[in-house]
């Protein structure tokens, strides 16, 4: 019992940082109809600047505020100079678009910074663990859930009482109507970029207080992972962004921790596994979005 | 194409009886993509050793070195494409990434060209064993690598150990070795994980591995950034204080900034720069070449390939034919590069080189010792 209740501590901590990279995802998929593929670059920026931070001595408590500030503002620009000229484009020009904006990025971490991966300094309280109930809890798997939970209240707030949190809603329910009510394309839209910036950024304090290091190419695998909980979730809902990240997380601790050992190699594919069958129920995700309707034939 | 071969060939022969005036080398190596880490700090080591060794007026003083470069992007198909390019070009030795599967792709290109191959980095004993004549390793061999730190942590009196490993690479394979070498010594194998490359979250483990009634002595991993600091961090705020056993793949800056997690950590790699030795001088070299400290021991290891080749031009009186100097790595013996003595001969192009055991110790190296593995005790390479 003790260690059920621990893994799914585990499973809380890592289901809350897939969340906040889904709902990254989400928030622009639902207003623009892209899947960002260079959202993990914006954590590979994120993480840079923790890295330099620390070089610089800066202290961790000022760095992460930096570092979601720096991720925020190259999630507008990379709507501004990249997007915005594609924004009627069809949705394949979109995604293409976006993987090329993945891999410039990439590529240019690796030319200008370097291609190993950099350490990245980090207090030393983030590796201790607190004793809760019995439980030994890290503080970063702590930090992860509060970080998790405060997101969620924030971005509910923001998105029934704030004005561009309203815009966006009803841009995602119907964007050409929503313009006609005097909405503008162009806030709406880079308001949906910062907040995925601010996701990405938030996420990547959380991804890269685990691994200590920032490399070019370590936007790849969030990325991917937010990918397959926002379509396990519902693609462009957001509290389907939210369940499918929770659930992906519950999935791959349960089964690492409760999967006998001889088993164990064949993880990833049972995991994925049981999201295709999740969706084969449920072809439209858990929570599907009102207005994004897969057609069935 | 083989006939192009004979013919560039027989150019280069009649072109110079003895001592060429030029060795081309081609290097297909990654300088993007996830090999970049490895191979771009060897590359830097390779061109630190070329532009001495032609500042000194080339090998044996005549036979500069040119080398051409290719970016194979960490891809293997794209590597197999770069080697034939190179092999159109007339090179005479070849340089491949810093990884088995890569390297392998363009083994059926290198042997019916015949033109010796090194892989910059590659430490699975098995890249020569599929590669046949023509390939080469340049890294003590994993499985040497685990018998070096089995036989380490036996000497502790650590007696009991846990391995984690990931299926996805040979290399990360090690820990299997480990195991083996572990147990013929005695010790007992508590239990094994496996993780995927870049699985970030090891928390599932950790909390394991802390549930289980006896505490293993040593916990054994070959994983590599980012996944072994995740796993260290998981385990220690798990509770878990098991003697953490890694690899080469963690000699990097990230391992001696983890703090307090990271401390104590010992793991096998390429060599140590001990005050007077040749790797010192090295990096006094590359400090003195690029302005910057050298931050692995990769750089060190592309010099030693350079003077591999070096040693081989120089004992194959001159040649640069591809096959007298396939002949001529074959037959080396204690070769000095910057890391080690570096011997081919006797082996089936795994070099014996020397292994080198640090701690972690107040964010830097503690030197435990270079021991020379017992050979009965070294597992057969093992095909996956």
């Amino acid at each position: 019992m003790d260690i059920f209740l621990q893994q799914t501590v585990n499973a809380l901590a890592l289901g809350g940082t897939y969340a906040l990279l889904a709902l990254g995802l989400a928030v622009v998929f639902s207003i623009m109809g892209l899947i960002n593929f260079a959202h993990g670059e914006l954590m590979t920026i994120a993480g840079y600047v923790l890295m330099y931070c620390g070089i610089a001595g800066v202290s961790f408590v000022v760095a992460v505020p930096l570092a979601l500030m720096a991720s925020v503002i190259a999630a507008v620009l990379m709507e501004r100079i990249a997007f915005r000229p594609v924004r009627n484009g069809s949705g394949a020009t979109m995604l293409v678009t976006s993987f090329a904006v993945a891999m410039i990025l990439q590529v240019l971490f690796q030319n200008l910074i370097s291609t190993r991966s950099q350490p990245v300094l980090l207090p030393a309280m983030l590796s201790d663990s607190v004793h809760i109930a019995g439980m030994v809890i890290g503080v970063n798997k702590l930090a992860a859930i509060v970080a998790t939970i405060v997101m969620l209240v924030f971005l509910d707030w923001f998105m029934k009482h704030q004005k561009t949190g309203i815009a966006m809603r009803a841009a995602a329910e119907d964007f050409a109507v929503a313009r006609l009510m005097g909405i503008r394309a162009n806030t709406v839209i880079a308001g949906a970029f910062a907040l995925s910036g601010l996701l990405a950024g938030v996420a990547a304090v959380l991804w890269v207080s685990q691994r200590a290091s920032v490399d070019p190419l370590m936007g790849f695998m969030p990325v991917l992972k937010a990918f397959i909980a926002a379509i396990l979730g519902g693609l462009g809902s957001l509290r389907g962004a939210v369940a499918g990240g929770f659930l992906l997380g519950f999935i791959e601790i349960y089964l690492s921790a409760f999967l006998p050992p001889e088993m164990q190699e064949f993880r990833e594919p049972i995991g994925l596994g049981i999201v295709v069958l999740v969706l084969l129920f449920r072809p439209n995700g858990l929570i599907p979005s009102a207005t994004l309707k897969a057609e069935k034939v | 194409m083989k006939k192009l071969l004979t013919l560039t060939t027989i150019g280069a022969l009649l072109a110079a009886p003895s001592f060429a005036d030029t060795l081309r080398i081609g290097a297909a190596t990654a300088q993007t993509g996830g090999l970049a880490p490895y191979d771009a700090p060897v590359m830097e080591g390779i061109h630190i050793a070329i532009d001495e060794i032609n500042a000194a007026g080339g090998i044996g003083g005549t036979t500069k070195i040119e080398l051409i470069e290719k970016d194979v992007r960490s891809d293997a198909a794209q590597t197999s494409i770069a080697v034939q390019e190179l092999v159109d070009t007339g090179v005479s030795a070849l340089i491949l990434p810093c990884d088995a599967d890569p390297s392998l792709a363009a083994i059926g290109i290198v042997s019916s060209a015949e033109i010796p191959a090194i892989s910059t980095c590659a430490s699975s004993p098995t890249l020569p064993m599929i590669g046949g004549d023509y390939m080469f390793a340049n890294f003590p061999g994993d499985n040497v690598q685990a018998t070096v730190s089995a036989a380490w942590a036996q000497e502790q009196g650590h007696d009991t150990a846990y391995i984690i490993y990931s299926p996805d690479s040979q290399y990360t394979t090690m820990p299997l070795y480990f195991a083996e070498v572990f147990e013929k010594m005695g010790g007992t194998v508590l239990g094994q994980d496996t993780h995927s490359i870049g699985q970030q979250d090891f928390s599932a483990i950790a909390t394991r591995i802390a549930a289980l009634p006896e505490q293993p002595d040593v916990i054994m991993t070959s994983s590599y950034e980012p996944d072994f600091p995740s796993m260290l961090k998981a385990l220690r705020s798990a509770g878990v204080t098991s003697q953490m056993i890694g690899s080469d793949g963690i000699d990097s800056p990230t391992t001696f900034s983890l703090g307090e997690a990271g401390e104590g950590v010992v793991f096998t790699t390429a060599g140590y720069a001990e005050e007077g030795s040749p790797l010192e001088a090295f990096n006094a070299k590359y400090k003195e070449t690029t302005g910057k400290d050298s931050e692995t021991v990769f750089n060190a290891v592309g010099y030693d390939l350079i003077k591999v080749i070096e040693a081989a031009v120089l004992a194959a009186d001159g040649s640069t034919d591809p096959k007298a100097l396939r002949d001529a790595i074959a037959n080396l013996e204690n070769v000095q590069g910057a890391t080690s003595a570096i011997t081919y001969k006797g082996t089936d192009g795994m070099p014996v080189r020397q292994v080198s055991l640090i701690r972690v110790k107040d964010a830097g190296r503690e030197f435990l010792g270079s021991p020379s593995p017992d050979a009965a005790l070294i597992p057969a390479p093992r095909m996956q």
